[in-house]
């Protein structure tokens, strides 16, 4: 047989370097918004007062050059600071996004807790993982109802000050745009593969049987029994699983 | 024959496309207010922002921002710290939400339970297939709040704010963007029957034996409990719209 084969196992180490790769790639923007953050909390502080909400706007140059620089993944980006860390409100979000019309806009949350139902961001999985590990975190699968109403992935890292936690740094990847980026490598896998968080949530997969979205229970158990293998993707903690 | 003056004429040949956007962005705009969505004192958006968020030229814009100054919906004020202002007293806002509800028909609120039923008892359904323990984090907060919210604004806060968090649970954002349009379509209308505690006492049991049927994984009953909770919920409100003893007022 002419036909070109490749082994699965080249094809899934292929895949786990290019989910790894682009979501490590997510993650140095984040770093960065961590590093000016931090920066600019350590000038203000220097000079002996609180952060207002104003001062976060001097991110404004650095999130849109980022929304700019890698505009088919990152979606939104900015940072989250922890209730009560400025002086002028309560809460504060400084964060920026690619609209649907290809605009760069602010995202401006109704933040008052008597008028609005969804004021109290600390629960959602991208601000309480930071804020509760100390660890960067990617949250998702999820319906962002709360900035963009997309499904989403929002990979999140925590900036901390003189050892205290100020809030998290974070970028969002639309699903869509993260399954166009890491389709083409799930599908020259031949057997049944797909991604997923460390819930079990499937975020990307190359069978109609296991869509993004779907829950996967007891995926260890399967991996025991030697039904699938699991495939950690370096630091990132997605794991591709596909058939045994 | 009288000739026309250039008001009239202009207004006889301006395009018609103009007029419906205009009474579009009133309705829009008027709605939100009405609702309880843009609160009272709240500063809009800049003309030219404003017109294009909503897709209008600045000249229909002015016009449906005038059209609302007349109903007393919003304030202009001039100078530095100027600009519009929604306003919507709070203690006006029963009635507000009333005349609301009298320009529904019993037939287009028949109408939108069907359709508001059929969204959220389809979301029940995924959401019991799809929601783990942690997805269910958030409505369980929100039923607590639910349960404790003593008046009728922040019991359909908090109400609306658990159906959301259901709809995202089941994963899709086509549906979750459907419950939040009915949310600000009828949201704050469904709040009004909560100024009863027995209203509110049953409500409260329908939520949590949806979330318990979502927890346990039953789907079929999920559904059944959703639908059932929209259905009664709008039935409060066509039975507050043949109310006679208020439509008087």
């Amino acid at each position: 047989m002419a036909r070109a084969l490749s082994s699965d196992g080249d094809t899934v180490a292929e895949a786990v370097v290019r989910v790894s790769g682009m979501l490590e790639s997510v993650f140095t923007t984040v770093q960065q918004t961590c590093e000016q953050t931090t920066t600019l909390l350590a000038h203000i502080s220097v000079r002996g007062r609180r952060p207002t909400s104003a001062d976060l706007a001097q991110l404004q140059p650095l999130l849109r050059e980022q929304l700019a620089h890698d505009a088919k993944l990152i979606s939104g980006t900015g940072f989250i600071a922890e209730p009560g860390l400025l002086s002028d409100v309560p809460a504060w979000l400084e964060w920026w996004q690619t609209r649907a019309d290809g605009k760069v806009r602010p995202m401006l949350l109704d933040l008052d807790p008597d008028t609005s139902a969804f004021s109290d961001y600390t629960h959602w999985d991208w601000f309480a993982l930071p804020r509760t590990t100390g660890q960067r975190a990617v949250s998702g699968p999820y319906v962002d109802y709360l900035c963009s109403d997309e499904y989403s992935l929002t990979l999140a890292a925590p900036v901390v000050m003189d050892g205290v936690f100020a809030g998290v740094a974070a970028a969002d990847v639309y699903l869509r745009h993260f399954e166009a980026a890491v389709g083409p490598a799930l599908r020259r896998i031949e057997s049944p593969a797909f991604l997923v968080n460390p819930r079990g949530r499937v975020t990307a997969s190359n069978t109609a049987t296991q869509l993004a979205g779907s829950l996967v229970r007891d995926l260890d158990s399967a991996a025991a029994r030697g039904e699938v293998v699991l495939h950690p993707c370096g630091a990132i903690p997605l794991v591709l699983v596909t058939a045994a | 024959m009288n000739r026309l003056s250039s008001a009239a004429r202009r207004a006889i040949f301006a395009p018609l496309d103009t007029e419906a956007r205009v009474e579009a962005v009133v309705r829009r705009l008027g709605d939100a207010i009405t609702l309880g969505l843009l609160t009272d004192g709240e500063q809009l958006p800049g003309e030219s922002d404003l017109a294009e968020r909503l897709g209008v030229s600045t000249v229909s814009l002015r016009e449906a921002l005038m059209a609302l100054r007349q109903q007393g919906l919003v304030t202009t004020r001039r100078g530095r710290g100027g600009g519009t202002f929604v306003r919507a007293p709070v203690e006006d806002l029963h009635d507000r939400l009333r005349q609301r509800l009298k320009a529904h028909t019993t037939e287009e609120l028949r109408d939108l339970s069907d359709h508001y039923a059929a969204v959220a008892g389809a979301a029940a359904r995924l959401a019991a297939d799809r929601a783990d323990k942690h997805d269910l984090e958030a409505p369980s907060r929100s039923l607590r709040d639910f349960a404790d919210a003593v008046d009728a604004a922040a019991r359909g806060r908090i109400d609306g704010r658990f159906h959301v968090e259901i709809v995202a649970a089941a994963q899709s954002s086509r549906l979750t963007r459907e419950e939040i349009r009915f949310q600000t379509e009828i949201g704050p209308l469904l709040c009004l029957p909560f100024t009863q505690a027995r209203i509110h006492r049953t409500a409260d049991a329908q939520h949590r034996a949806l979330f318990d049927a979502i927890t346990a994984g039953d789907g079929l009953q999920a559904r059944t409990l959703a639908e059932e909770h929209v259905r009664n919920a709008v039935r409060h409100l066509i039975e507050l719209r043949l109310d006679e003893t208020w439509q008087e007022h």
